[in-house]
């Protein structure tokens, strides 16, 4: 049998790799997308959707639980966590099947299987013992990455769980520790808190959520030590003992060692990328820390092979990976004027309550890169649409440059936030100024007016503050 | 009312297009269509593309029936409102296409219709021209000046300056309102209700193609109709190279017409060719014709060949490097080696190049393209691969810039990977000859008296003897032999 041959082959069907198979087949590649197991990737089947899925049953609680506050009593309340399980499922299996649609109407070869690079150019891709070998001109690697261990606590599935468990549970625990307060760590936190068990979230940096400007932090910190979320910053869980009927951690941090008992772990301490098994090390293709190195446009230093998403490096976000996907194709088939990934650009939302969302610099790291900056601030609590739905708790900031009035940064925490970053993110395409924003007009009564203050206040101009 | 009546026409892609074949058609008569709906599938000697709507309707009639051919700018279609009175849509037709009464007599219709092209180019398309807008347009390069993003494109669009707009924006920035109140001010009309309120668009008119600003404004200054040029700009715009390309071809080439071309019936499955075998067929069958072809062979062994591509392969991960690659590199060293080879032939006149360009023949769905590979004497090996993947790759998508394609001093064919042993091929004018290329297998091979095993490839050249001497074509091959059997001596 000849060797069946392809202009591109995806390795990968999540969110990077099945875009990149129909950008490939809408430039009229004769494409294959190489998948192991679920189409949709951890995306779909055990990331953001399902755990939207999840949260959106946080908030149904949440509600509930202030029902009062809006004259409602509500009595003889029960839960069944599984069936909110069966929920997120659910719309995670419709997903994957969409994916397959997607796949056929685009005239993408799907290949069950499980791939490597045994040449440059070549694909053998195994299933069920038996390997098939593939030609194609370009190979698109997007095989994503999964939860880290750390070194002294992995996740068995059982007393420890990762993101993928943590998704699927079927009893809610009663005592949880949270080890890692990046976006799926305050996430799981803020879910589990909702539903009613008692959590403490360990961050061995200074604050939770890391990554987010400080004051969006310290609002975020604030908002989930109300709701009784116990937060140990500067801390780490040296050990975990799970011999006893409980789970006894051993966390260290700044007020010295305490022995603390959960029923269960959830470790979210970041992601390393799925390049094992791959056939990289033969072929010499460079990796770092875990991760695929590759150029703005996903080229690696292998001939015809290209990384794309999660396994290509941070930002590890699904949106990302799409945009990925596309420039690397668009690329390849030579369309004009293809951009290469502005990182700044990247749009970061964390679905805990209230929700967090984000775009471009922080202040700290905007004075760092040399910018003179203005700021602007905006308090929720002075945001008519925020105190109608009783979710006044939040902050907009801007950042900008004094100079040339770019649009450096934007940081939001409050209801709904993660559908507001748009704006912020097509004003930073646009290079649009402060002066831009200003003159926008926004409409009335919506959270979203408060972006608009917020860039006032940069201008010393807010209104309503 | 007649001024509803929109007509669909066959468009003009490609430079040598002079019509196109209706391939499929999205909708029926009868159908509600909107504006930015694909319409139908054309095919082209080049590519196949899709036809949108430019203004919503209900297609009223469809002129030229899936399977047809039909001359550039020929009548394919009507979209109307549906109060207009079919009485008013035949005139319509009637007035607007000679074909439209016998839909089937195709090629005769083409004829008339493309004369009209050549003797009737681009009427003054661009409303903005006559205006008093032509003093907005002048002045020194404006990219640095202060404008909204909205209000630079604008400038683009109306062909100003913007050096000669006031802004009022925060920091004197252009905003588009100054844009528009200056090309208001200049007596210009504004691009959006020039739009709403223009009336059915004749044959010919191309204020409706899309096109870049400074094609537009070449093509106006060239006399040039957008139509006529071919669409390689992104979104799907004409760019500035299609209008220079079509400018080269009308001072250089003489517009070519092969609308007598008759399709044979005598298969069972009959089907009109397409338009790229229909180009492939006319210029072999003139290559054949008027080239006379002779042959020289030769087997060259590719042993010390295959050691060096795999030492290169393995010793640089950016490299993959074929065999093929290093035929093109060692036929561009023999070209300069033996210039009298590197040659182009129109009839009358020779054309000796200094660098070997050379054409790549790769096969596409339902055809072939030669590619070009520039200055392949200059570049490495590494580069040379790189740069054909990459040609390849936009050659199968239908992505070359005519340029990438069109010229070239010498080309090759492989048939090697198909396990052909060796074959000859026809000259694709106005080169002077090709190389066709079979595969390297093991044979076995007489050295010193002694039996022998080596990998062994048959090459073989074919040349145009009224430019090329037999004697050339064997020191050619001679030469190329030497690179193929010691690659070393390509490096010198």
């Amino acid at each position: 049998m000849t060797t069946q041959q392809f202009d591109l082959m995806v390795v990968g069907g999540g969110p990077g790799g099945y875009v990149a198979a129909i950008r490939a087949a809408q430039l009229g590649f004769k494409t294959a997308l190489v998948e192991k197991q679920h189409l949709g990737g951890v995306c779909l089947n055990w990331g953001c959707i399902p755990t939207k899925a999840l949260l959106r049953g946080a908030d149904i609680a949440h509600t509930l639980k202030e029902a009062e506050h809006f004259g409602f009593t509500v009595d003889n309340l029960s839960f069944d966590i599984k069936k909110l399980v069966q929920h997120s499922r659910s719309v995670a299996s419709k997903l994957s099947q969409g994916v397959a649609y997607l796949m056929q109407k685009n005239g993408i070869t799907v290949i069950d299987g499980t791939a490597s690079l045994a040449d440059k150019c070549l694909l053998d891709v195994e299933q069920d013992g038996k390997v098939t070998q593939f030609k194609a001109t370009h190979i698109i690697l997007a095989t994503g990455a999964r939860a880290r261990n750390l070194p002294s606590i992995e996740i068995d599935g059982d007393r420890v769980w990762g993101a993928r468990e943590a998704m699927a549970p079927t009893a809610l625990p009663s005592k949880l520790l949270v080890i890692g307060a990046g976006a799926i760590g305050v996430e799981f936190a803020s879910l589990y808190n909702d539903l009613g068990s008692d959590v403490t979230l360990v961050e061995a940096e200074q604050r939770i959520t890391p990554a987010e400007d400080a004051d969006i932090s310290a609002l975020a910190e604030k908002a989930f030590v109300q709701r009784g979320i116990k937060i140990l910053t500067n801390s780490i869980v040296q050990s975990l003992d799970s011999s006893g009927a409980d789970t006894v951690a051993l966390i260290s941090g700044p007020n010295g060692e305490q022995h603390l008992e959960f029923d269960q772990v959830i470790l979210a301490v970041g992601i390393t990328g799925n390049i094992e098994n791959l056939g990289l090390e033969s072929l010499k293709v460079e990796t770092e820390k875990g991760f695929l190195q590759a150029d703005g446009f996903g080229k690696t230093n292998l001939a015809g092979l290209y990384a794309i998403g999660d396994v290509a490096g941070p930002p590890w976000l699904a949106h990302k990976a799409s945009h990925e996907a596309v420039i690397c194709v668009e690329k390849i088939a030579g369309v004009d004027a293809v951009k290469p990934l502005n990182k700044d650009q990247v749009p970061g939302c964390t679905y805990c309550r209230p929700q967090i969302a984000s775009v471009g610099l922080t202040e700290a790291q905007a004075k760092a890169a040399g910018h003179s900056i203005r700021i602007g601030r905006f308090n929720l609590n002075a945001n008519g649409k925020a105190l109608a739905i009783n979710e006044a708790e939040g902050l907009v900031k801007t950042v900008f440059d004094e100079q040339s009035g770019e649009l450096l940064g934007a940081h939001m925490i409050g209801p709904e936030v993660t559908e507001q970053i748009q704006g912020f993110g097509i004003a930073q395409q646009l290079e649009a100024t402060e002066h831009e924003l200003a003159q926008s007009i926004f409409a009335h009564p919506t959270v979203s007016e408060s972006m608009h203050e917020s860039v006032l206040d940069s201008l010393g101009i807010a209104l309503h503050q | 009312m007649t001024n509803e009546i929109k007509p669909i026409n066959m468009p003009k892609w490609g430079m040598e297009m002079s019509e196109g074949d209706i391939n499929a058609w999205y909708f029926a008569v009868g159908d509600q269509v909107n504006a930015g709906d694909d319409l139908v599938d054309i095919e082209t000697s080049k590519i196949i593309n899709t036809v949108t709507a430019t203004d919503s309707g209900i297609l009223r009639a469809i002129l030229g029936a899936t399977g047809e051919t039909h001359a550039v700018g020929a009548l394919l279609g009507v979209i109307a409102s549906a109060e207009t009175s079919d009485a008013d849509i035949q005139a319509f037709i009637n007035s607007n296409s000679s074909a439209a009464a016998e839909p089937e007599a195709v090629t005769e219709a083409a004829a008339p219709v493309s004369a009209a092209v050549e003797t009737a180019p681009a009427p003054a398309t661009i409303p903005q021209a006559a205006s008093g807008l032509s003093k907005l347009a002048e002045g020194e390069d404006d990219s640095l000046v202060a404008a909204s993003p909205v209000a630079r494109r604008l400038a683009a669009e109306y062909g100003v300056n913007l050096n000669n707009i006031t802004g009022t924006g925060r920091h004197d920035r252009v905003s588009k309102w100054d844009l528009e109140a200056a090309v208001v001010a200049a007596g210009g009309q504004l691009i959006g209700n020039n739009r709403s309120a223009s009336s059915a668009v004749h044959y010919g008119d191309d204020s409706n193609v899309k096109a870049t600003p400074v094609a537009r404004r070449i093509a106006t200054q060239l006399g040039i109709n957008l139509l006529e040029c071919r669409v390689s700009g992104d979104r799907g715009r004409v760019c500035k190279a299609d209008v220079e390309a079509v400018a080269a071809l009308k001072n250089k080439i003489p517009a070519q017409t092969d609308s007598n071309t008759t399709v044979s019936s005598n298969t069972v499955a009959s089907q009109p060719i397409s338009g790229m075998r229909k180009t492939i067929a006319a210029r072999l069958q003139a290559s054949k014709q008027t080239a006379p072809h002779f042959r020289v062979h030769i087997d060259a062994e590719i042993d010390a060949l295959l050691a060096v591509r795999k030492q290169i392969n393995s010793s640089n991960t950016d490299a993959k490097v074929s065999v093929n690659d290093f035929i093109v590199k060692a036929c561009a060293s023999a070209l300069i080696k033996v210039p009298a080879l590197n040659v182009q032939f129109d009839g009358e006149q020779l054309s000796y190049f200094s660098n070997a360009d050379i054409s790549v023949a790769v096969a596409i769905d339902d055809g072939l393209i030669t590619p070009i590979v520039s200055d392949a004497n200059h570049k490495g090996l590494v580069e040379i691969s790189n740069t054909t993947r990459d040609l390849a790759t936009r050659a199968k998508l239908g992505r070359l810039k005519p340029e990438e394609f069109q010229g070239g001093s010498f080309c090759i064919s492989n048939l090697g990977m198909y396990g052909i042993k060796q074959f000859d091929a026809i000259i694709n004018p106005p080169q002077g000859a090709i190389l066709a290329v079979g595969a390297g297998e093991q044979r076995p091979v007489v050295k010193d008296g002694e039996l022998a095993v080596a990998t062994v490839m048959s090459l073989t050249l074919s040349s145009d003897h009224r430019i090329i001497d037999g004697a050339v074509a064997a020191q050619f091959m001679s030469v190329l032999k030497g690179y193929l059997e010691q690659p070393a001596t390509m490096l010198g």
